[in-house]
């Protein structure tokens, strides 16, 4: 039978090597090993990106029935990715710093960046300038819970402080702390 | 480090504006989590009378409209916060109005000492003189020059007179020739009607 791509429901497109049995098993020749890693990081990845996911974890592969089902599992050739797999997939995409234990200091759940944290730095400050709220004062709940959905609904808090903090560096926001709560003010570019 | 210092500075206001956008935070969450109950309180009701249970699905139903008689009530405070906060913002926009105006006055104030009547109308009196002068000059030079070339550009521009009547009046001759329709002799009515078999045959065909 000849590998080909498939559309999920969700409408993306997975590779071909999503259809070869063997790519959901560790194999014990580390070079391929390495190859099919590098796939699997891609994959996740891109999935992400098309399904804006943020969160993994080892779970996900446990059990049937979370957001990423679509590429863990392959009911086509009866496949799934084992847990253990996941774990030593996640740790590869740690050490490339495409993935952030989060919580930290805990290796089951992770922040997958699909966009690295500079780049959300840059989609952030694009989105209050394009709606015009440079300098007003907004709380998280304005950025992740927009009343109309932006790039940045739904983002995690934790990602979400990391791109501040980046544009804190450049004078473009400004963290503003009272005893009720956080929020944020974004400046324009200082010279 | 060195960026902090072009930061502004976090005011009460600023404090009290995020006081106020977290109240209303609380609030949109409160009320998310009040459609949640309703939802829960209507699958309950289907469950209920799915069951037969006539008596718990009511209840069920008669708490799901409590809560949203409390949706209601929220939205109203919501509104007010969000009246306020933007009532605040717009307060703000209009000190920054009036700060811009007040530095514009003073700048036009500073000008102003710069140039002030005197030396505008003395500036203006040596502008006048300074033109009068240079018509002088002009009279004297036209005289000089133009006592013959005077004559042929009266001439010319008589022609081009004599020439824009002229096409005028060509215009003019030419109206009435058009001629006017005839009025048509025959019965307008009757055509239409004259062979209805035959058109209705037509556009049969056509079709």
């Amino acid at each position: 039978m000849a590998l080909s791509t498939h559309t999920t429901p969700s409408g993306f497109n997975l590779p071909s090597i999503h259809s070869f049995p063997p790519f959901f098993t560790e194999q014990p020749n580390p070079t391929t090993q390495t190859t099919v890693t590098n796939q699997w990081i891609r994959l996740i990845t891109t999935y992400a990106r098309h399904r804006k996911l943020f969160i993994l974890r080892i779970e996900d592969a446990e059990t049937p029935g979370s957001e990423w089902d679509e590429i863990l599992r392959n009911e086509r050739i009866n496949r799934r990715l084992l847990p253990t797999h996941l774990s030593n997939i996640i740790s590869a995409m740690s050490a490339k710093n495409l993935v952030e234990y989060e919580p930290p200091k805990q290796t089951r759940s992770v922040l997958v960046y699909w966009r690295l944290p500079e780049e959300w730095a840059e989609v952030l400050h694009d989105w209050a300038v394009k709606t015009g709220q440079l300098n007003s004062i907004l709380t998280f709940y304005d950025i992740t819970d927009p009343q109309i959905e932006s790039a940045l609904t739904n983002i995690p808090v934790p990602l979400l402080r990391r791109a501040i903090a980046i544009l804190g560096k450049t004078g473009r926001s400004q963290i503003i702390a009272i005893p009720g709560g956080e929020g944020v003010r974004f400046l324009a570019r200082s010279k | 480090m060195g960026g902090n210092q072009s930061l502004p500075k976090i005011t009460a206001q600023d404090k009290a504006i995020l006081d106020l956008k977290l109240q209303r935070d609380q609030l949109r969450q409160y009320q998310k989590k009040i459609q949640a109950i309703q939802d829960r309180e209507q699958a309950i009701a289907k469950v209920h009378l799915e069951a037969g249970n006539k008596e718990r699905a009511l209840v069920a139903l008669r708490r799901r409209k409590y809560q949203q008689s409390l949706l209601v009530k929220t939205d109203g405070q919501l509104e007010n916060l969000e009246q306020l906060v933007s009532t605040i913002e717009f307060s703000l926009v209009e000190l920054s109005v009036l700060h811009g105006l007040k530095q514009g006055n003073d700048v036009l104030k500073e000008i102003h000492k710069e140039m002030n009547i005197e030396s505008v109308e003395k500036l203006l009196e040596e502008t006048a003189e300074a033109r009068e002068y240079q018509r002088e000059i002009g009279d004297m030079l036209a005289n000089n020059l133009s006592l013959d070339d005077e004559d042929a550009v009266q001439k010319e521009l008589e022609e081009m007179q004599a020439e824009a009547l002229g096409d005028k009046a060509g215009e003019e001759l030419q109206l009435p020739s058009v001629p006017l329709p005839s009025v048509p002799k025959e019965d307008p009515v009757k055509s239409p009607e004259t062979d209805p078999v035959k058109s209705k045959e037509r556009v049969a065909v056509a079709a």
